[in-house]
């Protein structure tokens, strides 16, 4: 059948790509839908008293309603959702790309490196990612602090990673200094402990794909094997990988979210609005009196990770109408 | 038995062999760290509270001198390794303490939540991927099937923060922190012995059932919250075995020789399904841990979570961290080769050899 029928064929399909588009949507029109306040422009907007502590149900000002301080929820959850996207996008990609690459380079190479290589990412899979975010950030910080050495001047001893702000004032820093302070340790993190599923994978699909006949014709005709490797075995073999990416787009930002309440990481928008409407969770009145400071971003979360979801069992109805349906297989 | 016996042996080689290549990994990354950040990891305790520039830089010098710092990395790496395996995991300055006491201290904390949530979400969610497995398209399965789309999304957070608005401040059935506070009083007195360092099972050792029913009343939110992903994750891949098992020739021959509906799906197609399950569970021990770690965090357990969350904190607090890091990797692949052998232990041709 037609990818595209196939795809188009279970109301699912249609629900996960209707849920990923919204948030498309809302990503792209950003600007349109909330816009930034021009005197302090970013993703928290303050609509009325910033001194004001109480959170305020949906207004004209805010549509759903204000955390402590005059936070607005809506713009927040707008331009949360390029925020989730990107994030959720360059993990996923990346992730896949090394995962996709070691995988098939090592069923290519065969023999000690093939098992070499899937030994190192039975390693990696024994670390928890709160183990790779400690140990990112350890790397960062200490690299950050030996340049605030050399390049401001500080002490030797026990540099507090509150100093560590005052490099923004250096000028003249080297380009690994500058690229360290922008990129988000969190992010790096889950990049490099989430590539082994992908790894594994390809390493098997390629494998068994080349025992199959039109492989061995391709080599009995004389195919060089980078042809055969990119031309007729990835292509074949890059689909279960391509539908996990799709899956992990929603998780890796659901993960992003729960370290951010934890306190790790650059805020996520979604992250930050759940950590500051914490508090008013739990109110006298029961858990829907201040509804507005977690069902939203929560909900958001929730229907982000159902969109990807729903979309990756698409796509493998879609590109792999063989295996049965994915509706069986999820 | 005897195959058993060399599989066990087998997992605990490459169990070895992992644990190698991760520290060798993990030592290599330390490496790039500067001399002197790397000496920090060894600096001795009780600093006095006031160093010149100078007296610090010859700590660092004597620090440096005295664990090979300068040598090749192969030897900086052995000498690493042996103050490892010797229990000098070097002193943390921001928790006060030597990290490998810390650790110890604050491991059965984090070993009871593990502990009690693989007991939990394993038979359960082998059970819902039978149940739901057996009866596809049903009305159970397809609000099973939407069940777990939520509780994979769910943000854990959120989940232990309405918990304890119903459970804890409207019903009062379960509570947060790891014990009540008559509780801790007696725990902490001399007369109760702690054996485990598992509140639930000391209480009952020291003849103090109470104790154990105080911890498991403190248990049950934060291990629900933890259970709840991982057994839909479970129950999904069980349920997708049980569906591809219902094709195979002998689910219909003996469909064919008029066995019974439930006789087909729990003696002839649960066994086979165990094993492709259970390999889920063992790749996903990692975001367990991870989970485990979060949850302390929000329910205030003062487990091995306070080492991560201190060794990113104001100082740079390298012991704290690589501890850290070392301890977990230690413990996930310490769970994923028992885990492998209890797989292993459904396998009707490891199970045949043991006749």
């Amino acid at each position: 059948m037609n990818p595209l029928r196939s795809f188009f064929s279970r109301w699912q399909n249609w629900l996960g790509l209707v849920i990923v588009l919204f948030f498309v949507f809302a990503a792209v029109a950003a600007p349109l839908l909330s816009p930034m306040d021009p005197k302090a422009p970013g993703t928290i907007k303050i609509v009325g008293n910033p001194n004001d502590f109480l959170p305020h149900p949906p207004s004209a000002e805010a549509p759903l309603g204000t955390l402590s301080n005059g936070i607005s929820v809506y713009h927040s959850l707008v331009w949360g959702a390029r925020n989730a996207l990107l994030f959720g996008f360059i993990v996923a990609m990346l992730s896949m790309c090394i995962g996709v690459l070691i995988g098939t380079f090592s069923a290519y190479s065969g023999g000690f490196l093939n098992s070499f290589l899937m030994r190192v990412s039975d390693a990696f899979l024994s670390f928890p990612i709160i183990a790779g975010i400690v140990l990112v950030n350890q790397v960062f910080t200490t690299l950050l602090a030996h340049a605030l050495v050399i390049y401001a001047g500080a002490g030797q001893g026990g540099v507090s990673t509150q100093a560590l702000s005052l490099l923004q004032f250096q000028k003249n820093l080297p380009l690994w200094v500058i690229v360290l302070q922008k990129i988000d340790p969190v992010m790096v993190a889950f990049i490099l402990f989430s590539w082994m599923p992908y790894a594994r994978m390809m390493n098997t699909m390629v494998l068994q794909l080349s025992q199959t006949e039109y492989v061995v014709a391709a080599r009995a005709l004389g195919a060089k094997r980078s042809r055969i490797l990119f031309r007729h075995l990835m292509p074949n073999a890059i689909t279960p990988a391509v539908v996990l990416a799709a899956k992990d787009v929603g998780g890796m930002v659901l993960l992003q979210a729960i370290f951010t309440f934890v306190g790790l990481g650059n805020d996520s928008p979604w992250g930050m609005l759940l950590v500051k409407g914490r508090d008013w969770i739990i109110s006298p009145g029961g858990i829907l009196t201040f509804w507005w400071v977690f069902v939203p971003a929560t909900l958001a979360l929730i229907l982000f990770g159902i969109g990807w979801n729903l979309l990756g069992d698409g796509i493998n109805d879609a590109l792999n109408p063989r295996s049965g349906t994915s509706y069986q297989n999820d | 038995m005897l195959i058993f016996l060399r599989l066990l042996s087998k997992r605990l080689l490459s169990l070895l062999v992992t644990l190698l290549v991760t520290t060798a990994v993990l030592y290599g990354i330390a490496m790039l760290a500067p001399l002197g950040a790397r000496a920090a990891l060894f600096l001795p305790k009780n600093l006095p509270a006031h160093m010149t520039d100078q007296q610090y830089m010859q700590l660092i010098m004597l620090a440096i001198q005295k664990n090979h710092l300068r040598a090749s990395y192969p030897v900086q790496y052995f000498y690493w390794l042996k103050n490892l395996v010797q229990g000098n995991w070097g002193y943390s300055y921001t928790l006060q303490q030597d990290v490998f006491q810390a650790i110890l201290q604050r491991a059965p904390v984090t070993a009871e939540l593990t502990l009690y949530s693989i007991l939990l979400f394993l038979p359960l969610g082998l059970l819902a991927g039978v149940m739901t497995g057996s009866r596809q398209n049903s009305a159970v399965d397809h609000s099973f099937r939407l069940a777990a789309y939520i509780a994979t999304s769910l943000p854990p957070f959120i989940l232990a923060l309405i918990l304890l608005a119903f459970f804890y401040v409207d019903l009062y059935w379960f509570a947060p922190e790891r014990l009540g506070d008559a509780a801790t009083l007696i725990v902490n007195s001399a007369q109760f012995h702690s054996y485990t360092g598992l509140l639930t099972v000391d209480g009952l050792l020291n003849g103090q059932p109470g104790i154990s029913l105080d911890a498991l009343r403190h248990l049950a939110m934060p291990v629900f919250t933890l259970t709840l992903p991982h057994w839909a994750t479970l129950a999904r891949v069980t349920r997708a075995a049980m569906i591809q098992e219902q094709s195979q020739d002998y689910t219909v021959a003996a469909k064919a020789r008029g066995l019974s509906h439930r006789q087909i799906t729990w003696r002839h197609m649960l066994p086979n399904a165990v094993a492709p399950a259970l390999t889920s569970s063992v790749l996903s021990v990692a975001s367990l841990l991870s989970g485990v770690f979060v949850v302390e965090i929000i329910f205030g357990f003062h487990g091995i979570s306070e080492v991560a969350v201190s060794s990113m904190q104001s100082t740079i607090d390298p012991a704290a961290a690589l501890g850290f890091i070392v301890y977990s990797v230690f413990v996930v692949s310490l769970l994923m080769a028992i885990l492998d052998l209890i797989q292993s232990a459904f396998n009707p041709r490891v199970r045949g050899g043991a006749n």
